[in-house]
């Protein structure tokens, strides 16, 4: 999933104090498992900015919306009814969502409430931790199902670097080293010897390399 | 008198680009750099110039400097992070390099390594500001430098292709300007006309303007720029000069001077690229009355 994390209350309040009416939506994908921007989070985030607002001796009015995907636009097309009524739009979803919506309403400001921050898995209740750089070109299949561009500190492609010690990672006792679990993996999986094989440097074209990336399916246009 | 104190007491000025080796084989950067010496303010190294990996400008600046020839090395944040950055920067300066010229890196899929990794830390404003930062003593961290380093800075502006595009590029060199750079180098040109209507644009920027000739080599390049690149406009009456030429590659090197004493009297200074010629240079300035 997309991880993400709401921003300071302040830093929200802030970007919305010249309004009166405000859209809140979240969005119930990603953000929603992440416990960051979902319809839950939503209403509170609605409650506490409406108390900052009446701090200061205004009232905010606040439309609280949580669409299906934010990064769709058949459901983003949903806000059409509300957002004349509104002065801005503050979204709880990825840099995705907000980008759909500042697209299709390119007439109101959209304000992003959570901070994207990497394809990730849970490791435990409240823990989420980054597994994938969408490189565009995977190599798992290389690496025993474990990333080492994701999930080494260096994106070291071939091996550990001198800071792993006891299968962690030198930054930090909380981060495993990447190559100390392909290692395991590998030969729990009886193929040691994969080991040996070099990764080349590798080609950054299909990542960010190239630019900005986009799909296209023609089978599906 | 060096490029600095030319450029900012009016004195005109002529920079010439000569390119580091695709390799370790130093003797026609040399060379050529000798022939030049005398005849020119300063010589400008890109580096890594259309994304070919050659060697680094820093260490081209630093032959041509040892030469008694005064270097401008380009500098941008495609390849390194702000730590590579700034330990060039201090570098240039230990190694006698006295100009930085920032520029905006041309996109990796474009160069020769098409696989590699671009870093993009800071772009051309904050770069701008970082030398800015080191000269006033300061890394970017905000920690102490033991000694300061110092520089003539420049930018350059991009190629345009309407009004508009001009005047975001203008807004965006008044940017530059304001965050440090010292004086502006504008992108190739071949009519005076273009060059008067822009350097009248940036009269108000109060910074010096050198103009830029591209030696046009043969019809097959002027052709390719003019039909290939956004931006350039080439006179088709000074592609048909060419062809027409008894001795076409004399013709462009006649045109190459004839434009670069032309711009000599609009801009204060005038940027040859050489595109491979760093070895006609002297015969151009001939032609240039220089």
């Amino acid at each position: 999933m997309i991880t993400a994390e709401r921003k300071p209350l302040d830093e929200i309040a802030s970007c919305i104090e010249p309004y009166n009416r405000i859209l809140l939506v979240g969005c119930n994908e990603c953000v929603t498992v992440c416990a960051a921007g979902g319809r839950k989070e939503v209403a509170m985030l609605s409650s506490a900015l409406q108390m900052v607002s009446m701090k200061q001796g205004k009232t905010l009015s606040v439309v609280e919306m949580t669409l299906e995907r934010q990064c769709d636009p058949e459901y983003v097309e949903s806000l059409a009814l509300h957002i004349d009524g509104v002065d801005a739009v503050v979204s709880m979803a990825c840099g995705c969502g907000v980008q759909e919506i500042a697209r299709r309403f390119g007439q109101v400001r959209v304000f992003p409430a959570v901070n994207t921050k990497f394809m990730g898995a849970s490791e435990r209740a409240g823990v989420w931790a980054e597994r994938c750089q969408g490189c565009g070109d995977c190599l798992l299949g290389l690496t025993g199902g474990i990333c080492p561009i994701a999930r080494c500190s260096k994106r070291l492609m071939n091996g550990p670097c001198g800071g792993s010690g006891d299968g962690k990672c030198e930054i930090s006792g909380e981060v495993d080293c990447a190559w100390h679990l392909i290692w395991e993996r590998m030969k729990a999986l009886g193929i040691e010897d994969r080991y040996e094989e070099v990764i080349s440097a590798k080609d950054w074209r299909p990542a960010r390399g190239g630019g900005p990336r986009k799909i296209i399916r023609e089978d599906l246009q | 008198m060096n490029l600095q104190h030319r450029l900012s007491s009016g004195k005109f000025v002529i920079l010439a680009e000569m390119h580091t080796p695709k390799g370790v084989d130093i003797s026609d950067l040399i060379t050529n750099a000798r022939g030049l010496k005398g005849r020119v303010d300063a010589v400008i190294i890109p580096d890594m110039d259309n994304g070919v990996m050659r060697m680094s400008a820093l260490a081209g600046g630093a032959l041509i400097s040892r030469e008694g020839i005064e270097s401008m090395i380009h500098i941008y944040a495609r390849d390194r992070n702000r730590l590579a950055l700034q330990g060039d920067i201090l570098a240039a300066h230990v190694l006698g390099i006295k100009n930085l010229l920032v520029v905006q890196g041309e996109e990796m899929r474009l160069g020769d390594h098409r696989e590699a990794n671009p870093v993009d830390d800071m772009d051309e404003l904050e770069l701008i500001r970082t030398v800015k930062t080191l000269q006033g003593g300061k890394d970017s961290a905000g920690f102490d430098l033991a000694g300061k380093p110092s520089f003539g800075v420049g930018c350059t502006m991009s190629l345009w292709t309407s009004d508009r595009e001009l005047d975001l590029e203008l807004e965006k060199t008044a940017g530059k300007i304001e965050a440090g750079a010292q004086f502006i180098i504008l992108p190739p040109m071949f009519e005076a006309e273009q060059l008067v209507a822009v350097i009248e644009k940036i009269r108000g920027f109060r910074v010096p303007v050198i103009s830029t000739v591209f030696i046009l080599k043969s019809v097959g390049v002027a052709r390719y720029m003019s039909l290939k690149m956004d931006g350039i406009n080439i006179p088709e009456e000074l592609i048909q000069r060419i062809r027409k030429a008894g001795d076409r590659e004399d013709e462009c090197l006649r045109i190459a001077g004839e434009t670069i004493a032309a711009f000599g009297q609009l801009s204060q200074g005038v940027r040859i690229e050489t595109m491979g010629w760093e070895h006609k240079l002297p015969i151009i300035l001939d032609y240039a009355g220089r």
